[in-house]
């Protein structure tokens, strides 16, 4: 199959398909509800499943219930909606269920504007839910990119047993880029058997799988949580991905943006290459775990005098910045909060004012 | 190569993303250039991204009178339908272009215009990229065809050909294009009004193998670490 142009919200609604995803829950909010709109319609033609919960809290638990049985399984929100499934998605990663989850992100915080935004950063890396519960976060630029992480998203979630959540601003739901699928992937989690309350009998087991989060015994519960402890280090050793721009060149300046976000500052960079400063970035392509190693190396370059994190939000990601740097750089921040996309230009002049 | 021949009211529609709005932003720029006096309304009240709103400054600098909503509501996720529409179909230029929303639903509100559109003739073209999810057959484009039809309480007379991969187009995927906007147009019995062109590749395009008129597209819907062709 060719090209074709879609919308990031339809992409990655095709993509969970192609991805062997058959089910999917989901409440409309804007700026996704296009990835209801899409699946509504194909889901019925490869036999799958969309059902529109009442709420996102229902969904949340349609989606552990599809989870807790093997199935893979996934959902679409946007910020509010997000925060109504925390509590599920909590229980999800305590009873180390697989499941994928997308927020399309709002500009927040309380009810937001629906234009293009990374509101959710903090959210998303530190506090998806209660008890302390993580995500691997993967971030895309562009509509083909969100195809590959939504790809990648459904073995990952099976590898660790632990939901992953795609997060993208309004941009990457509403843009249109041309597209090409990767091979479809089968339909079930091949491992399905280690968690999966299918009954012994069809799994030929003498093993009883038990899905649950309540351990009333303190040693218990203690194991469970070093056992999610374990699976986010081995995130940190093997799922870390990221991109870098412009960082062959003596660059005085590091930008470390993700998202849409990171393509205007990709122009600006080009632009400021001609007018003779060199600017480099990083892109973290999974904000958890946030290429920490990568970020510092290559802020250590000897020509690099600053790093500035630039995100469509109040500064979200500096934090993880300034850990990465541990103090040899000043790490400062540019963006825009409330919808409107930094031009280049605006990127420029926030470069040119570190005065490096 | 053929003029575009169209005058009076034309209403553009689709599919969502079929391109509605880039078609009609550089339909009046094109007329408007070739002397015509030329409105545009945007009557997308579904979709608040990628509107005609969008080249708003560059096409009042080249003078093309357009109709949107409140400056205050431009954002907002809500269905506000200008009064100024109806007055622009009641008393059309002489050539008044609607730009409708996407699918049935963006469709939906010109049935709320019948009053406007009562006793005028107008042009409803269909806009089709053959390469968006569910235009890619006949079968696809006459379903569209038929939901736009019943929401609009309105039929539609004509096509236009949209296929494109945005900054991908290949000639192979116009000339292609073409050919898939000919069949449709034979089964359906709808006219092929046009096929567009990027300006970016309209010099790779053999133009005699085209029978029908060709729009060339200057790209006005960008996204923001791009620029738009500028209209002069």
């Amino acid at each position: 199959m060719g090209k074709v142009l879609m919308k990031g919200n339809e992409a990655i609604g095709e993509a969970a398909i192609r991805a062997g995803c058959l089910n999917y829950f989901a409440y409309p909010i804007t700026p996704q509800s296009e990835v209801a709109e899409y699946l509504s319609r194909r889901m019925p033609e490869v036999g799958g499943v969309f059902l529109q919960g009442e709420s996102e809290v229902a969904v949340s638990y349609m989606i552990f219930g599809a989870a807790a049985a093997g199935a893979r399984v996934f959902t679409t929100s946007s910020s509010p909606g997000i925060s109504l499934m925390s509590e599920g998605v909590s229980y999800i990663t305590a009873a180390q269920c697989p499941a994928v989850f997308v927020n399309i992100m709002r500009g927040g915080p309380g009810l937001g504007g629906i234009l293009p935004s990374q509101a959710d950063y903090l959210q998303a890396t530190k506090g998806i839910g209660h008890g302390g519960c993580r995500l691997l976060v993967m971030a895309p630029a562009g509509v083909q990119e969100a195809v590959e992480m939504v790809m990648m998203a459904f073995p990952l979630a099976e590898k660790y047993r632990n939901p992953v959540i795609i997060l993208g601003d309004g941009l990457i739901g509403q843009m249109m880029e041309p597209v090409e699928f990767p091979d479809s992937l089968g339909s079930e989690p091949s491992n399905k058997d280690d968690w999966a309350t299918t009954g012994m009998d069809t799994r030929k087991s003498t093993k009883r799988n038990l899905v649950r989060s309540l351990f009333l015994d303190p040693k218990q519960l203690n194991e469970n949580n070093l056992v999610l402890k374990a699976k986010y280090e081995r995130m940190k050793e093997e799922e870390i991905r990221y991109e870098k721009y412009n960082t062959d060149s003596d660059y005085k300046v590091l930008i470390v943006s993700y998202g849409t976000m990171s393509r205007v500052c990709k122009t600006a960079i080009d632009q400021l290459k001609e007018e003779g400063l060199e600017v480099g970035l990083i892109r973290p392509q999974t904000l958890f775990p946030f290429p920490e190693i990568a970020v510092r190396k290559t802020a250590e370059k000897d020509s690099c005098k600053a790093v500035i994190s630039i995100e469509m939000s109040m500064g979200q990601m500096v934090e993880d910045v300034q850990m990465s740097i541990q103090g040899k750089l000043p790490v400062s921040w540019y963006g825009k909060c409330g919808g409107d996309i930094p031009t280049p230009e605006e990127v420029i002049d926030a470069v040119k004012g570190l005065n490096v | 190569m053929v003029e575009i021949n169209l005058q009076g009211i034309v209403v553009i529609v689709g599919n969502y993303g079929s391109g509605k709005t880039e078609v009609s932003i550089n339909l009046a720029v094109n007329k408007k250039r070739s002397g015509v006096e030329v409105q545009i309304a945007d009557l997308d009240l579904v979709n608040p991204y990628f509107r005609t709103r969008e080249a708003r400054s560059q096409l009042s600098e080249i003078g093309i009178n357009m109709a949107l909503p409140p400056e205050e509501y431009l954002q907002a996720d809500l269905p506000i339908l200008s009064p100024v529409v109806a007055g622009l179909i009641k008393n059309p230029v002489e050539l008044t272009i609607i730009d409708a929303g996407g699918d049935d639903a963006g469709a939906t509100v010109l049935a709320s215009l019948a009053d406007a559109f009562k006793g005028k003739s107008f042009h409803m073209l269909q806009v089709v990229n053959p390469l968006r999810p569910f235009t890619q057959t006949v079968k696809g484009c006459l379903k569209m065809r038929s939901e736009i039809e019943t929401a609009a309480k309105m039929t539609i007379n004509g096509i236009i050909g949209n296929a494109n991969l945005i900054d991908e187009t290949s000639p192979e995927d116009i000339y292609s294009g073409y050919e898939f906007v000919k069949l449709l147009s034979q089964e359906s019995g709808l006219d092929l009004k046009f096929i567009t062109v990027s300006s970016q590749i309209f010099h790779e395009i053999d133009i005699s193998r085209i029978s029908c008129p060709v729009l060339k597209i200057e790209r006005q819907l960008v996204p923001p670490w791009k620029k738009a062709v500028e209209l002069k």
